[in-house]
């Protein structure tokens, strides 16, 4: 049997969505053999191919992040939300409530630890979206496994569900938005 | 109430007439989701969780407020209610901030439990991120808006059971958030602290300043004791984690005294000031310095029972257990002067009711619950808001609940004044003519159901209408309060403060004359100071004849024992009369200007630290059971004495 493509982005967010994937102890191994991995920050191939399954971690606040998660939901079948950022928005969506340009005078500026600063305006630097958003209000997003970070076992409950090929919906019990 | 039987989910199930279709799906233990439904409280059918289909209701009805009727069947779970409930949580969390990653309340929450249980993974709806006003100005609890989902329970709380009315639905429609007073900062308004919208709020919209990352309930351990601060006897429910009080909660708000205040809810959740942790005595250079119980039992008995003029003071606030062993080393002491801090107010109490009738008197003394059914309550001299704040909410309960008419009688504003029917205010010091012509009001009024014969003589010697002008009141005032008095059925008077920092008897007895007058089963509540004082009373340790703390000054007494307890708010004068003392010794939690002048200091645990009876205001005998260990190796009060009492016979 071919094995299953996978790619995974890591947006607006901490990383501890991956590295609670990581701590999935000897099932690793399982996945190893059953997964191919593609773009991901863990072979750290930072070009897209066409893969079945799709893994978001981060929510989506610049437009570099909505470029990127526009073009993996191209690339993939099934697109699964890692943890409270993707799902919901989480500890990144904390500025939503504030208006844009007052959080960068006031990260870029105001701090009590700046000296003469000024907010990036360089064209490298990806702007800032209006609002940080959860990924399914960008693309469409087909399984969810929230969490801050989703448990290791919730993380696992979702890869083992899929590789049935069936789409994973987190039972009550290891459901987890902290 | 007559049985109903209705069909729920196919069964057939049993309720009572006047039952909401909620109340028999929780009598037949069948669940329901609810967000805005809280035990106690008026439902309103906010939040819609509890939608349930009803046959030939054209759409899905709240439980919380259906109200069953026989033979009707619900269904409280299929695939629509189901989709519907989910649906409101996700209009819920896109609603405002409910994130739970950076929420106190997270693992502590109805709303993240619902959505645990309804698998709510994501949520459809855009956010609309309002920016809504994180409220700190109250010393104890932090209203945080933007996690608020606007069940109205803190409203209906603060409204209902603690009947200060503080909070309500503020501005329209979109925009509405829950508003102290007249959107007033929670800190500068008339928010009495209870802290039970807290307890009430199923997110983390309200949280405790106190409590906030101390712990989440499940990782603490509960103890069940009662408050032992003003005398009401509280029943509290403690979380402990790790030796540390997480929070005070009320074991049920809804019940008789399951209300809190903020010393019982709050204060014990803060170290107000430095801990004696262990015995101390003075060293060569005269200063306190640590020692063995043995060293201070030994110092404390060989120079207290050498000693002939001793006295022995206690604060209401020790326990019974503490005030008996304490007795039991004055026997032993032979000290002649012993006496309670509250010792005045004993006077002017015992001495009132004396003078009025002792038995009849005696037997005036009403239990709290009284106040609760009562049609007229008269506060005389009293801000119970301050000093008994849960007296506080049975008043101001009383008076919105059940409509009794508040008559209040003092020259300071207080929380009822505003409430009050009529506010008597006489200038100050002038009460006790005030009470006379209210009393020669009632009697003109004419209309009296006491013993007009027995308690009238006190009030034929004024005149209403000349004592209003010496009061400078408006004599319609007068009238009108003792109308309200007159045609009450059920009357409470309570007293406090305000008429017993007079020390005057006489004026006791004339409120109790007043009662007698105004109704055939008189019931009057005075506001006795401390947590045990009614207990200290009744144990006799308080002195019949006069002050001992005034004796102090005089400059005769040789040597003191002081039982301090947790009493913190003794005063400086204290402080000031040990200074002509020879040895004194101060049993205290906290260090103070009082255990500065101590030759001997003993530690004493807190009522959160130990097991001990208390005797309620009212005659109740409550317990307190230990919610936390105080520091190392200290013992009880009670041990401690009879530590002492021990070395005295050696």
């Amino acid at each position: 049997m071919a094995k299953v493509k996978v790619a995974t982005v890591w947006l607006e967010a901490c990383s501890g969505c991956h590295m609670s994937f990581l701590d999935i102890d000897e099932f690793i191994i399982d996945v190893a053999k059953l997964v191919e991995f593609h773009r991901s920050p863990i072979t750290d191939i930072k070009t897209f191919t066409p893969v079945d399954v799709g893994i978001v971690e981060g929510s989506v606040g610049n437009e570099e992040e909505k470029e990127i998660i526009e073009e993996l939901r191209h690339n993939c079948k099934i697109l699964m939300a890692w943890g409270d950022c993707a799902c919901f928005g989480g500890v990144c969506a904390m500025r939503s409530s504030l208006n844009k340009d007052d959080v960068l005078r006031c990260a870029y500026i105001e701090t009590a630890s700046t000296y003469k600063g000024k907010i990036p305006q360089s064209p490298g630097v990806p702007a800032l979206l209006d609002k940080v958003y959860p990924a399914n209000q960008i693309v469409k997003v087909d399984c969810y496994i929230p969490g801050c970070p989703p448990e290791p076992e919730a993380i696992k409950y979702g890869l083992t569900e899929l590789l049935a090929g069936r789409i994973p919906v987190l039972p009550s019990n290891i459901m987890r938005f902290d | 109430m007559s049985e109903i039987t209705l069909t729920i989910n196919g069964k057939q199930v049993k309720g009572n007439q006047g039952d909401t279709v909620l109340a028999v799906c929780e009598a037949n233990g069948i669940k329901l989701p609810t967000l805005c439904h809280y035990k106690g409280l008026t439902d309103v059918g906010a939040c819609r969780l509890c939608l349930v289909e009803i046959e030939k209701e054209r759409k899905p009805v709240p439980a919380c407020l259906y109200p069953a009727r026989d033979g009707i069947v619900v269904v409280t779970s299929n695939e629509k209610l189901e989709r519907y409930r989910r649906l409101v949580l996700e209009l819920l969390f896109t609603e405002r901030n409910h994130l739970c990653a950076y929420c106190v309340a997270s693992g502590d929450c109805e709303l993240q439990s619902l959505a645990y249980t309804y698998q709510m993974d994501s949520t459809r709806y855009q956010y609309s991120w309002p920016n809504l006003v994180v409220d700190s100005s109250h010393p104890y609890v932090v209203f945080d808006h933007n996690r608020c989902i606007l069940c109205g329970r803190c409203i209906r709380t603060c409204d209902e059971i603690t009947g200060a009315h503080a909070l309500d639905f503020g501005k329209r429609g979109w925009k509405t958030t829950v508003s102290a007073d007249i959107n007033q900062p929670l800190g500068e308004s008339s928010c009495i602290s209870c802290g039970g919208c807290f307890q009430a709020c199923p997110t983390g919209a309200i949280f405790s300043k106190g409590s906030a990352y101390k712990g989440r309930p499940d990782e603490c351990a509960v103890v069940e004791s009662s408050c032992a601060i003003c005398g009401i006897g509280c029943e509290v429910k403690g979380l402990v984690k790790d030796n540390r009080l997480v929070r005070i909660d009320s074991p049920d708000l809804s019940s008789d005294r399951g209300l809190l205040c903020d010393m019982g809810r709050f204060e014990p959740l803060f170290k107000p000031a430095e801990r004696v942790t262990s015995p101390m005595k003075r060293n060569a250079k005269g200063q306190l310095a640590s020692c063995s119980y043995e060293e201070a039992f030994e110092a404390i008995a060989k120079k207290l029972g050498s000693l002939d003029n001793i006295a022995a003071i206690a604060s209401g606030k020790a326990s019974n257990e503490a005030l008996n062993a304490f007795a039991d080393l004055n026997k032993a002491l032979g000290t002649k002067l012993v006496d309670t801090l509250d010792g005045d107010d004993f006077r002017t109490i015992t001495q009132g009711i004396a003078k009025f009738d002792n038995k009849a008197g005696l037997a005036m003394e009403a239990g709290l619950e009284d106040i609760l059914s009562a049609d007229a309550i008269l506060i005389i001299g009293a801000h119970p808001v301050k000093t008994h704040p849960v007296i506080g909410s049975y008043v101001m309960r009383a008076a919105s609940k059940n409509k009794a008419q508040l008559i209040v009688l003092d020259p300071l504003r207080n929380p009822f004044t505003f409430r009050a029917s009529v506010w008597l205010r006489p200038s100050e010091g002038k009460e006790d003519l005030a009470i006379k012509a209210l009393g020669n009001a009632i009697l003109d009024h004419g209309k009296v159901s006491g013993d007009k014969t027995k308690f009238s003589a006190e009030f034929k010697e004024v005149e209403a209408r000349k004592a209003a002008k010496t009061l400078g009141m408006d004599v319609n005032d007068i009238y009108k309060a003792a109308e309200v008095l007159a045609e009450s059925n059920n009357s409470v008077i309570i007293y406090g403060r305000g008429i017993l920092q007079f020390k005057d008897s006489s004026m006791v007895a004339t409120i109790l004359n007043l009662a007698g007058l105004i109704s055939k089963k008189p019931k009057v509540i005075s506001l006795k100071r401390n947590g045990n004082s009614r207990g200290a009373w009744e144990l006799g340790i308080s002195n019949s004849k006069g002050s001992v703390v005034t004796e102090l000054s005089k400059g005769k007494i040789k040597g003191l024992y002081l039982l301090l307890a947790d009493d913190l708010a003794e005063s400086r004068a204290l402080s000031d009369s040990m200074k002509g003392i020879g040895f004194a010794v101060v049993q205290a939690s906290y260090l103070s200007p009082i255990t500065d002048k101590a030759d001997v200091v003993l530690p004493s645990l807190l009522w959160t630290e130990s097991k001990g009876s208390y005797t309620t205001l009212d005659g109740i005998s409550k317990s307190t059971a230990p919610m936390v260990k105080g520091p190392a190796d200290i013992k009880s009060d009670a041990d401690t004495i009879k530590g002492i009492a021990k070395h005295l016979k050696k």
